[in-house]
């Protein structure tokens, strides 16, 4: 791979793959594809379903590539969030929600194995209570606590202001905080 | 700092004192170091974040960049791009259009060609009346009659 490439920003490779260049839609996606797959796990909470919407996003950068809008000077990252995030947003719609504890393993009583199974039944109720939390609140806890994203880009990708978003943030973390607190002390 | 608005700030900020805004941090590690009531509310955030910290989370397949690279050179998708990238190098050739005014630019002259067609078709002997075109027949015969009679 051109080692040049690795030097340039995501709106420069940007522009190398408007003109053809193969190359730099390689490094892109070597670049993003696994920040784009966290969030797209986050959501899907399914590593087959999180690539293949990563995937899906990268071809559309591909096939679209010439719509890119730089006069729009728009940060790269934040643009393919928002891609991402609603392509994870279409997923979930068209596929039934999946009770996760209906999945989970029945737990064995087994002496040693204890602590482990109840870390996992910990794990599949804190998936559960965020899977349950209202779309706009799930989409700020991930993106901020999960994605360590800032207030200001969080905002930007969901399309909302900087307080409607703390207060998203607030609201799903108070939620979760009284349905842990019920369920697992 | 009060008790409800320091809990506040912990829902938003979260525990770590460096990731709270500057013109709030300085009182509230003073408000901290004097209050017991907040050192159990900071702890109890602290109990709450590692809680949700240890969320499930599978790393993706070491092949994924990979997968997707190869997935952009399938056939179906070069094809679909083929055109757009003649017609861009074909105007990139010669001088430089942005791509919205390109694309607004021609999405005009194609209205302009089906609007031209539309009046043309419209306006066409098909839309004249039966007795209009009987007296233009007339009309016709009675000049060509008249321009034999005075040739003879």
């Amino acid at each position: 791979m051109d080692c040049s490439l690795r030097s340039l920003e995501d709106e420069a490779l940007i522009r190398q793959i408007q003109e053809e260049n193969y190359e730099a839609f390689v490094e892109l996606v070597d670049r993003h594809s696994k920040r784009f797959y966290s969030i797209s796990y986050r959501l899907l909470f399914s590593k087959s379903d999180a690539e293949d919407v990563v995937q899906q996003a990268f071809l559309k950068l591909w096939e679209k590539r010439l719509f890119w809008d730089q006069g729009k000077k728009a940060k790269f990252t934040t643009w393919f969030y928002r891609v991402v995030v609603n392509l994870c947003l279409d997923h979930n719609r068209k596929k039934k929600a999946m009770p996760l504890l209906e999945g989970a393993e029945p737990i064995d009583k087994q002496e040693g194995q204890e602590v482990l199974l109840d870390e996992k039944r910990k794990q599949i109720l804190l998936e559960q209570f965020i899977q349950e939390l209202p779309e706009r609140q799930k989409l700020a806890l991930n993106l901020c606590f999960y994605e360590n994203l800032s207030n200001k880009e969080a905002a930007e990708i969901i399309g909302i202001k900087v307080k409607a978003l703390q207060s998203l943030i607030m609201r799903a973390k108070t939620t979760l905080k009284g349905r842990l607190n019920h369920h697992i002390d | 700092m009060d008790s409800g608005k320091f809990k506040e700030n912990l829902l938003l900020y979260g525990t770590d004192l460096d990731q709270w805004p500057e013109a709030i941090r300085q009182v509230m590690i003073t408000a901290l170091e004097n209050s017991p009531e907040l050192q159990a509310l900071m702890a109890e955030q602290g109990k709450f974040e590692r809680v949700l910290k240890n969320r499930k989370y599978e790393e993706p397949s070491n092949d994924l960049t990979h997968r997707i690279t190869s997935a952009s050179l399938q056939p179906d998708i070069r094809s679909s791009v083929s055109l757009r990238l003649f017609l861009s190098r074909l105007f990139a050739e010669g001088f430089y259009f942005p791509k919205p005014a390109l694309l607004v630019g021609s999405t005009l002259m194609i209205a302009a060609l089906v609007i031209g067609f539309v009046i043309g078709f419209s306006s066409s002997t098909g839309s004249m009346l039966p007795d209009q075109r009987r007296a233009n027949l007339q009309e016709f015969l009675h000049y060509e009659g008249n321009s034999l009679w005075g040739k003879q």
